[in-house]
């Protein structure tokens, strides 16, 4: 048992160390980038992968590492912001749900009903209209949908275990709510939803890019993988290069946070 | 509270949220920079004039009061009038209804493509838990669940179509057209149930009644089927509720990309156009299926988790 | 459970290996006969092809199903088609038919109906209403006497040509949205709303032999999908080609013909005189570098050396040559210092411009391309960007330097886009700018009936405008087609976007 601990112990090391050379990476990737990820040059247009350009240059003969770096930190940035935000909302509005039942129930549900049939493009074209573009809007039409996923996740964990004999027993030691709710269900219910969250990261990677590509999102010439990957898109068969960095960047992102979330997982099961 | 009641009563709710809905995409579209009219004249790029604007604000009366054509469109509604487009003047509810009977198609087709793959290999990794397969499995569902859907259906088309030669680029909406749309949704989806799936049966497997039953000599086969599979479907049901809400909003560049005339299309090209009694009977029927399916789920929990 | 599984399962490698067997057969049939079905792809898709309505009679056009009295030359110059000519005199214009012209079902094109389509057109499409103030008459059987009013309206001719004011058989046709009966080198054959097309070779055609079968029409709006369709064979030919596009074909000349002309889509930019002095606006127009930023678009773009394409008459105007020397010296002049950052300074305030743009028809590469150039001599800039130009910074005038992109000519003259963008109160002139001169020519065009002397007006016109640096014309759109080998008459040689198949267009 001991051994099995801590080889999941030298896992969530491993995962740890990686997402934070990826976060290390966000951070410095000012210093990091070799070459200014802003300056266009016509005449090295979708240059294949060289010394000089490790990763290319893309359509306007930029330099695809220095853009991939530069769009860690976006990209990184808002994801995990918004799915941190949607998480903790989701989080308090299930398990208030779950817990409470009746009337509180019904009515956060319904509202997580209304806020889910939203189109997401109405709110993003109409929140860019009020606040103005950029990354802002685009996570506030988002968000909008994001949090309710959560929402009844945690709701229907908790409804599972709201009358195991521990709470009950919680109860009749005269617990608050609130208190039953951060003490008892709050750590019971928080893996499932967690990997939730983690699975989250993916489609809000995707989805901001999404609405940077139709000028929703980032404003240009900022570097975000996503809207890289729409820029070069066009351009797959002749120049793979500014699409599959970004896109690797992608995937190997969401793997690393995704591989730790497990990690962690597994381990405090372990305990 | 009996079943009826819980009915009528959701119809209720579901009457309010509909309305509620209705008044704040009518807004947001209300303050959203950009006009139906201006739209439908440049859609090809020709300068407008202001006369001529005019004129088509006039006709579509857009000029008249934010409450007076809410108040025109709810009162349709309640006669059952969906209104006509305001990007071609056609009727809105056959636009909605060939739209919504396409991605039902391919959400369906999707949804049991990738069904048929996670549930087998969520439960196996989950009993085998790090095998050699759960990793294989694992490192999959990762790449699956990371990979843009754009990016999906752009390297299926070039290597299945022009790679390999096995399917027509310009497909119809035949079954043959529906396999590559299909497959570009479920990948990602089956890479996300199979982690989700994972990880509610191995929930199950820690809980007390496994070992339980393992010490009363029932064979581990019978435990997951009768017990761990029955016990995390309520979990599952819900996962899955949750994605069909997802994918019968339609996806804009599948559709696109496949030219599956679905809503998601049909929605993206009425957003673009402004075309508010479009939208507004995309929210509606969204509304409807959204409260509808976490009913339908929400029942489905009940019964199928015997602890609640 | 479990059964009901394993039935699904069942059922779905049915559905795949049934697929897998049908793979390939759609694309290939029927290339047999004599002209065969050419098969191309469309950006657009209506749902209706009613020509008179909307912008549906562009696809009409393109289908091969409606023609105007007039069409469009490779010169833009408008030509005779069903009419023979059209002549001016004053304020009345006399428009001949040709003889022999008659609609798909046999029935003749009689100057009456040609004046129905034309009271029908104005009554349905806002952009038409104006013809319906002249008064049209019927003078024998071939001669139709137009009378424009108290004022003489020179572009009557080329309106004509114009593919919405296609004729249709107003008598005979039941479904205007989907089987109106036109004159046509093809007839429908399937109109599906906002989907495919198919077109069958007219065999009533009045204009002699149509040499294809027919045509398909997939609706594409992605750039991926046609490259993909074209590379696997299913389709033959089809224009508005990516740059993307355009490099996969131009490494296989053997295996695909590309056709590229100047268009008439313009990227161009407005400079707020409001907000910005004579010598920044000066200054950035001798910044922005036109061929440079057209290398970038390669092949899809050509340097706009006027709004007009350079084969027009009325295209003939001087625009200063980059250089940043004299733009730098400008800005000095103007009481700028260079800061220590690079960035020209003036009472400590910094010189930074707000870029407005929206991400369609390459505008966000312009923008960012923009910035860069004006950043190497010293100006700042930031983007903006908007889903929609028309209502917020062109509505609100809320820039510096504003981005925009539409067709310049729609019927081979100047006036639309003169009236569109620099009259008084023009719905694009938001920049302030303002010009008595200007107004007074503008006023001078209106009347103009000789084509030589309103090329000579429009000249003058756009380069005050010139002149005034209230404007940057960056790059005109080409009209690019791809072919395979054998096919040509895709309309691959005019410069406009509303033709397609005609009774020319063939295939091997």
């Amino acid at each position: 048992m001991k051994k099995q601990k801590a080889k999941l112990r030298k896992r969530v090391i491993i995962a740890a160390v990686f997402a934070g050379i990826l976060v290390l990476i966000a951070v410095f990737s000012g210093v990091l980038a070799p070459n200014d990820p802003y300056a266009t040059n016509s005449e090295l247009i979708r240059q294949a992968p060289s010394a000089q350009f490790l990763f290319g240059t893309d359509n306007l003969g930029r330099c695809v590492l220095s853009r991939v770096l530069i769009g860690a930190r976006t990209t990184i940035a808002s994801t995990f912001f918004l799915v941190a935000i949607s998480f903790i909302i989701g989080m308090i509005v299930g398990m208030l749900c779950g817990f409470y039942g009746g009337i509180v129930d019904d009515i956060l549900m319904r509202i997580a009903d209304l806020m889910l049939a939203f189109p997401q493009m109405v709110v993003a074209i109409a929140v860019a209209g009020i606040l103005g573009g950029g990354l802002g809007g685009a996570m506030i039409a988002l968000g909008i949908t994001m949090w309710t996923s959560f929402a009844r996740l945690a709701r229907s964990h908790t409804l599972s275990i709201k009358n195991e004999p521990y709470i009950t027993a919680a109860r009749l030691q005269g617990k608050n709510g609130l208190q039953i709710m951060m003490t008892h269900i709050m750590p019971n219910i928080l893996e499932p939803v967690l990997i939730n969250a983690l699975t989250q990261i993916g489609t809000t990677m995707i989805g901001i890019s999404g609405l940077s590509f139709l000028g929703l999102g980032v404003v240009a010439p900022q570097a975000e993988w996503g809207s890289m990957i729409s820029e070069a898109r066009a351009y797959i068969q002749i120049a793979p290069w500014a699409v599959l960095f970004p896109a690797a960047a992608t995937v190997i992102t969401i793997i690393v946070f995704n591989y730790l979330g497990d990690a962690v997982m597994e381990y405090r099961k372990a305990e | 509270m009996s079943i009826k009641k819980q009915i009528a009563k959701r119809i209720a709710e579901l009457i309010i949220i509909l309305i509620i809905l209705s008044f704040l995409t009518f807004l947001l579209m209300y303050l959203a920079p950009g006009d139906p009219a201006e739209k439908r004249l440049s859609s090809q790029g020709v300068a407008i004039t202001k006369e001529v604007l005019e004129a088509e604000q006039e006709r579509m009366g857009l000029l008249r009061p934010f409450m007076v054509r809410y108040g025109e469109w709810f009162t349709g509604i309640l006669h059952g009038d969906w209104g006509v487009s305001f990007k071609d003047d056609l009727p809105v509810a056959p636009k909605l209804i060939s739209g919504l009977k396409n991605t039902t198609i391919l959400a369906l087709s999707s949804l049991i493509l990738s069904l048929i793959v996670s549930i087998p290999l969520g439960i196996a990794s989950a009993v085998k838990k790090n095998s050699v397969l759960d990793h294989i499995v694992r490192l999959l569902s990762f790449i699956g669940n990371a990979l843009p859907n754009f990016l999906i259906s752009v390297l299926l088309m070039y290597f299945l179509c022009i790679v390999f030669n096995l399917f027509p680029v310009v497909a119809d909406g035949s079954i043959q057209g529906l396999c590559l749309p299909a497959l570009s949704l479920a990948i990602p989806m089956a890479g996300r149930f199979t982690r989700q799936i994972r990880t509610e049966i191995m929930e199950q497997l820690d809980q007390e009644y496994v070992t339980g039953l393992r010490t009363r000599g029932v064979s581990e086969k019978d435990i997951l089927i009768h017990n761990v599979f029955h016990n995390a479907s309520g979990h599952i049901f819900t996962i899955i509720a949750l994605q069909i809400g997802t994918l019968m909003g339609g996806s804009v560049v599948i559709e696109t990309i496949f030219r599956w005339p679905g809503i998601g299309k049909l929605v993206m090209d009425s957003i673009n156009a402004r075309d508010y009694p479009t939208i507004m009977g995309f929210v509606l029927i969204m509304g409807t299926i959204y409260v509808v399916i976490n009913f339908i789920s929400d029942v489905l929990y009940h019964v199928l988790d015997p602890r609640v | 459970m479990k059964k009901k599984l394993i039935v699904l399962f069942l059922a779905l490698c049915m559905v795949f290996t049934m697929t897998a067997c049908g793979g390939k057969g759609g694309g290939e049939e029927s290339s047999g006969s004599a002209g065969g079905t050419l098969k191309t792809a469309a950006s657009f898709a209506y749902p209706s092809i009613d020509v008179h309505k909307e912008y549906y009679g562009w696809y009409t056009s393109i289908y091969g199903l409606s023609e105007a009295l007039f069409k469009f030359d490779e010169n833009a110059v408008a030509v005779d088609c069903l009419a023979e000519d059209a002549v001016a005199d004053g304020n009345t214009w006399t428009i001949t038919l040709k003889d022999g012209v008659c609609f798909s079902n046999g029935d003749p094109l009689t100057p009456d109906m040609v004046i129905k389509n034309i009271k029908r057109l104005a009554e349905v499409n806002e952009r038409f209403a104006y013809l319906g103030d002249f008064d049209w008459k019927a003078d024998g059987d071939n001669k139709i006497v137009v009378d424009t009013g108290k004022d003489v309206y020179p572009m009557l001719k080329n309106d004509l040509a114009s593919p919405e004011c296609g004729m249709i058989d107003l008598d005979a046709t039941k479904d205007f949205d989907k089987d109106p009966i036109c004159t046509g080198p093809f007839v429908i054959t399937e109109f599906n709303p906002e989907g495919d097309v198919t077109v069958a070779r007219n065999e009533n055609y009045w204009g002699g032999d149509v040499k294809l079968d027919g045509a398909v029409f997939y609706y594409m709006q992605e750039d991926d999908p046609k490259l993909l369709a074209m590379q696997s064979g299913e389709i033959d030919c089809y224009n508005s080609v990516s740059s993307g596009a355009l490099e996969v074909y131009e490494k296989e000349p053997d295996k695909y013909v590309v056709e590229s002309v100047p268009g008439t889509r313009l990227q161009y930019y407005i400079l707020n005189e409001n907000r910005l002095d004579d010598a920044v606006r000066e200054a950035i127009n001798l910044t922005v570098d036109k061929e440079a930023i057209a290398d970038y678009q390669k092949g899809t773009v050509s340097v706009a050396n006027s709004p007009f394409p350079d084969s027009t008459a009325y295209s003939k105007v001087s625009i200063p040559a980059v250089d940043t020397e004299k733009a730098k010296k400008l800005l000095e002049d103007d009481g700028y210092t260079l800061g220590s950052d690079g960035i020209y300074q003036k009472d400590g305030k910094p010189l930074k411009i707000n870029i407005a743009y929206y991400a369609a028809r390459s505008l966000d590469t312009l923008a960012v391309l923009i910035q860069e150039e004006l950043k190497a001599v010293g100006i700042d800039s930031y983007l903006t960007v908007e889903e929609d130009p028309d209502s917020t910074y062109i509505a609100t005038a809320d820039f510096d330097l504003a981005l925009y992109c539409m067709i310049s000519d729609k019927c081979g003259d100047p006036q639309y886009f003169i009236d569109s963008t620099l009259a008084d109160g023009a719905y694009y002139n938001v920049g302030g700018f303002e010009s008595a001169e200007c107004e007074e020519m503008i006023k001078q065009l209106k009347t103009e009936v000789d084509p030589d002397k309103r090329a000579d007006l429009a000249n003058k016109i756009i380069q005050i405008a010139i002149d005034d640096n209230a404007f940057g014309y960056v790059g005109l759109f080409n009209h690019t087609t791809v072919m395979k080998p054998g096919v040509s008459g895709f309309a691959e040689k005019i410069p406009f976007d509303f033709y397609g198949v005609d009774a020319n267009t063939v295939m091997q």
